[in-house]
């Protein structure tokens, strides 16, 4: 939890990289310290033994002196040599007795005088000739004998004075031949005070070594008498150095540490002073003082250690804000209190780009819930705008409810939520039934808008159109008005005779329709004119067809042609004959299903790059029954001919039943119209023709009439004057026309190059049923 | 024969006109001629009556004639009344508001009272102008 913040870490890890680099640096130092410190207490100590050595020496040599001074004196007066002695010894302090040995002869004094010096001070004389043991066959005395110059006996232990001894002896020479000799006994224990006295440091011990490695001389008195130990020993044979380092030293009082031991020759003697220095005590000091200079460094860096913390802490103060804050910008709340940037450093920096960073998010996600508000708006309008475009368009399946004649199915399907494909069909009246297939140029709402377009006026100029050249021509003079998009769509328009299965067809740049039977499948051939909204002058040829009975026609868009894989291959028109001729049936279901599944199949994984739209029309069978078709005549525009017509009229609607309003309705309007056309519709012409057809509906009588003559629309004829009394103006004009007009239930005009069209509804709903007209 | 007329002379002053069959634009003509016959020597403030019972049928051609005769008739200060005109032929002159309604009359006693009822008026009015 601790190790969590980055205040902790940080002065943790200072601290522990500080101690680390105080340590390696301590130890460095202390090794290059403490071989200078052995140095320089190799140098002391080899001072201090040297100085011993000396001070031995000194005292050594004033006991030599005095012994061959005593030596030369005796030599020439050996009778006064008690006297001497006495003298000698007084003066020196050191002396602990001294004797005159005389090798035992004739002329030789009759004495031997030994004086040494008794515990409380006063001298004790006897003659050494009095001893029971004869001294001249003792060792000491035949060696002190060859000591010409004067030489250090082997130190003994004296049972008499109960201290260790030493003694020098110089040869009294007399006519060429040692005559006696000087004997000087000195105590050594001014030895072991002298190394007692010695400036030595603090657990060193001193000691005198004599030639045959006993020890003289010790600090640690048990070990006087005692061998050195083997290691030293050989050292000291070495001569070579004048210290040796043992690893265990043989004084107790070094408690077995190692040691350094420093020796000195004594000169005038074959002793060896040595000074043993416990290693310990060399490196005492400067190891004190490195322990102290390490502790207060611990102490310094833990020092800095909190200082560390306290400074970070104080310093990332705002980075815990801004990290507390930063979660909650993570659980979505932007709205809060950021700390003041107080020192224009990195973190303040950072706090006024995460200040930065919250005011941007928010703006951001606003701009993102609104642009998401408005897509959703969107799609909603689309959808709506696709229901309304789905509305536009008829129902899938068209099934001709009278007579079963023909069969349609269309199937439309947008690439998008809207698209530009339509297809539309309707009855134009009670034998005639209209198709369309399009494709509006582009996608999307612009092209759904055009198609909306399209197919309304279509629908609604349909009635004016006599064929499908003409619908088409009709529509692009409209698509065509303001039209500055330059949008277009292709249209294929086909008006089929129900009762015959005559189909008129004529296109505007649309792909040409298929047609399917049991010879084969095969694309009608047909010319098309521009696309309609393009060139409002231009014209669409009629292509005429006679459905037979299991024919499928199918129409379709570009959108199955130009399918595309995901090679980006097209489905073509060679792949959709295929399909078609391989069709198991020839229903217009199946057709148009088995069509569609199949362009999926195609374009599987490369996606509807077009809208689809394939519709298919079966015709089934003509009608048997032509009944209904009541008259279709062709006339010249004569009063007579007119007249005649108006006759055959009202004969065949008495005939099929027709009430006698109604009949003199019909005859009513007819008259007028085709008097009318008579009268005032040559043109200047004298052949004109009236075409007249007569079809009797479920409710209705269906007359269309055709006439060749001066276009004439009586739907344009404005209202006579009623004044309520005909007789009140000169000539009323127009009072065919509103007989027209009031006579017949519908009434629809419309005008191309073959002249004037005119079709008419005339409701009877008391047409008796057929079986009783029989 | 579609269309035929008979003239009778009910009175000095009330002349009857019985049209038969249609009156179109194909027999509009020879009604016309056949007026243009009998209108003249009928004397002035004197009352027609076109009894259109036995008429089927009657185009705007037949209307033009019928208000021919009503203009001549109010040139010479005389009355065109209507008598009985069938449901069809009514019907046109519904539709075209060809003559006031209170001049077409259902059956001949209504127009006799309407008649009588006028004659009344007339004498009352201006004695001195009575026959």
């Amino acid at each position: 939890m601790v190790l969590r913040s980055i205040a902790t870490r940080l002065s943790l890890w200072v601290l522990a990289g500080s101690v680390l680099v105080l340590a390696i640096a301590g130890g460095v130092l202390f090794y290059r310290v403490s071989g200078q410190i052995l140095e320089k207490a190799h140098g002391e100590a080899t001072a201090l033994a040297n100085e011993a050595g000396n001070r031995i020496e000194q005292r050594l040599a004033r006991v030599a002196d005095t012994a061959q001074t005593l030596a030369v004196v005796v030599g020439t007066h050996p009778d006064g040599a008690e006297a001497t002695l006495r003298g000698a010894l007084a003066r020196n302090a050191d002396l602990s007795g001294l004797a005159v040995a005389f090798v035992p002869t004739a002329d030789n004094p009759p004495v031997s005088p030994f004086i040494n010096r008794q515990d409380d001070g006063s001298l004790a004389w006897r003659d050494l000739r009095k001893d029971n043991n004869p001294y001249w066959e003792t060792n000491w005395f035949q060696a002190g004998l060859s000591c010409a110059q004067g030489c250090w006996q082997r130190h003994f232990y004296s049972q008499s004075r109960q201290r260790e001894m030493i003694n020098y002896s110089v040869a009294i020479s007399g006519s060429g031949r040692p005559t006696g000799l000087v004997n000087a006994d000195v105590s050594l224990d001014w030895l072991s005070r002298i190394l007692k006295e010695l400036g030595k440091p603090a657990g060193a011990y001193a000691f005198v070594l004599d030639e045959s490695g006993v020890y003289l001389a010790h600090d640690n008195p048990a070990l006087v008498g005692m061998h050195g130990q083997a290691n030293l020993l050989e050292a000291l044979a070495s001569h070579q150095a004048s210290r040796v380092r043992l690893a265990v030293a043989q004084n107790p009082q070094a408690q077995g540490k190692p040691v350094w031991i420093y020796f000195v020759p004594v000169e005038g003697t074959h002793w060896r002073f040595g000074l043993a220095i416990p290693e310990t005590k060399i490196y005492a000091g400067v190891r004190q003082a490195f322990v102290q200079a390490l502790l207060l460094g611990l102490l310094a860096l833990l020092a800095l250690a909190v200082i560390t913390l306290a400074v970070t802490r104080r310093i990332l103060t705002p980075l815990g804000m801004l990290a507390s804050r930063a979660e909650q910008v993570a659980r979505g709340a932007l709205t809060f209190e950021l700390p003041p940037p107080r020192f224009p450093d990195e973190v303040g920096r950072l706090t006024q780009a995460f200040d930065r960073m919250r005011t941007e998010l928010a703006l951001h996600i606003a701009e993102l819930t609104r642009n998401a508000k408005e897509q959703q708006r969107l799609a909603s309008e689309l959808d709506i705008a696709h229901q309304i475009q789905t509305a536009l368009l008829p129902g899938e399946h068209y099934l001709d409810a009278h007579c079963e004649n023909f069969e349609l199915h269309a199937l439309l399907r947008p690439a998008r939520a809207v698209g530009g494909d339509l297809y539309s069909y309707f009855m134009l009246n009670e034998r005639r039934f209209c198709v369309m297939v399009g494709d509006v140029s582009d996608k999307g709402i612009p092209a759904a808008l055009f198609m909306a377009r399209t197919i309304t006026l279509a629908k609604a100029l349909a009635p004016r159109a006599r064929s499908p050249q003409h619908l088409l021509s009709l529509l692009n003079v409209e698509l065509c008005r303001n039209n500055d998009s330059c949008m277009f769509v292709s249209l294929l328009c086909g008006m089929l005779d129900t009762t015959t299965g005559e189909l008129v067809m004529a296109s505007a740049g649309h792909e040409p329709p298929v047609l399917c039977d049991t010879d084969g499948v095969r694309l009608v051939e047909l010319d098309t004119g521009a696309a309609l909204g393009l060139d409002d002058e231009a014209r669409y040829p009629p292509r005429t067809l006679r459905l037979r009975p299991g024919q499928t026609l199918l129409l379709y868009t570009d959108g199955i042609t130009e399918a595309t894989d995901t090679d980006q291959q097209l489905f073509g028109t060679e792949r959709m004959l295929a399909c078609l001729g391989q069709s198991p049936s020839a229903s217009a279901s199946d057709l148009a299903a088995g069509l569609l599944a199949e362009v999926d199949r195609f374009a599987e994984g490369a996606g509807q790059a077009d809208d689809i739209t394939v519709l298919a029309l079966n015709w089934h069978h003509a009608l048997a029954d032509g009944s209904a078709d009541m008259l279709d005549l062709t006339i010249h525009a004569s009063m007579d001919d007119v007249f005649d017509t108006l006759d055959r009229c009202e004969a065949s609607l008495h005939d099929q039943g027709v009430s006698p309003d109604v009949r003199d309705d019909v005859r009513l309007v007819l008259e007028e119209l085709m008097v009318n056309m008579v009268q005032h519709g040559h043109a200047g012409g004298a052949d004109r023709k009236i075409e007249l057809h007569m079809r009797l509906g479920d409710d209705a009588v269906l007359i269309d009439l055709h006439h060749d003559g001066h276009p004439f629309d009586p739907l344009q004829v404005p209202m006579p004057a009623l004044t309520g009394d005909l007789a009140d103006a000169d000539e009323v004009g127009g009072l065919g026309i509103h007989l027209v007009r009031a006579m017949a239930s519908e009434l629809s005009y419309s005008h191309d190059e073959h002249g004037n069209h005119m079709q008419l509804r005339f409701l009877h709903p008391a047409r008796p049923e057929p079986d009783h007209d029989v | 024969m579609t269309f035929s007329l008979n003239v009778e002379n009910e009175s000095p002053n009330r002349t009857v006109f019985h049209l038969h069959g249609r009156l179109d634009a194909q027999t509009f003509n020879d009604f016309d001629l056949a007026m243009l016959d009998v209108l003249p020597r009928i004397p002035e403030e004197s009352t027609v009556v076109l009894d259109l019972s036995a008429l089927d049928y009657i185009s705007s051609a037949g209307l033009r004639s019928i208000a021919k005769i009503r203009r001549t008739m109010r040139s010479r200060n005389g009355h065109t009344l209507l008598l009985n005109p069938q449901p069809q032929v009514r019907k046109v002159f519904d539709i075209v508001k060809a003559v006031p309604v209170n001049e077409v009359f259902a059956d001949a006693r209504e127009l006799d009272e309407y008649l009588d009822r006028m004659q009344r008026r007339m004498t009352g009015d201006e004695p001195g102008s009575s026959p």
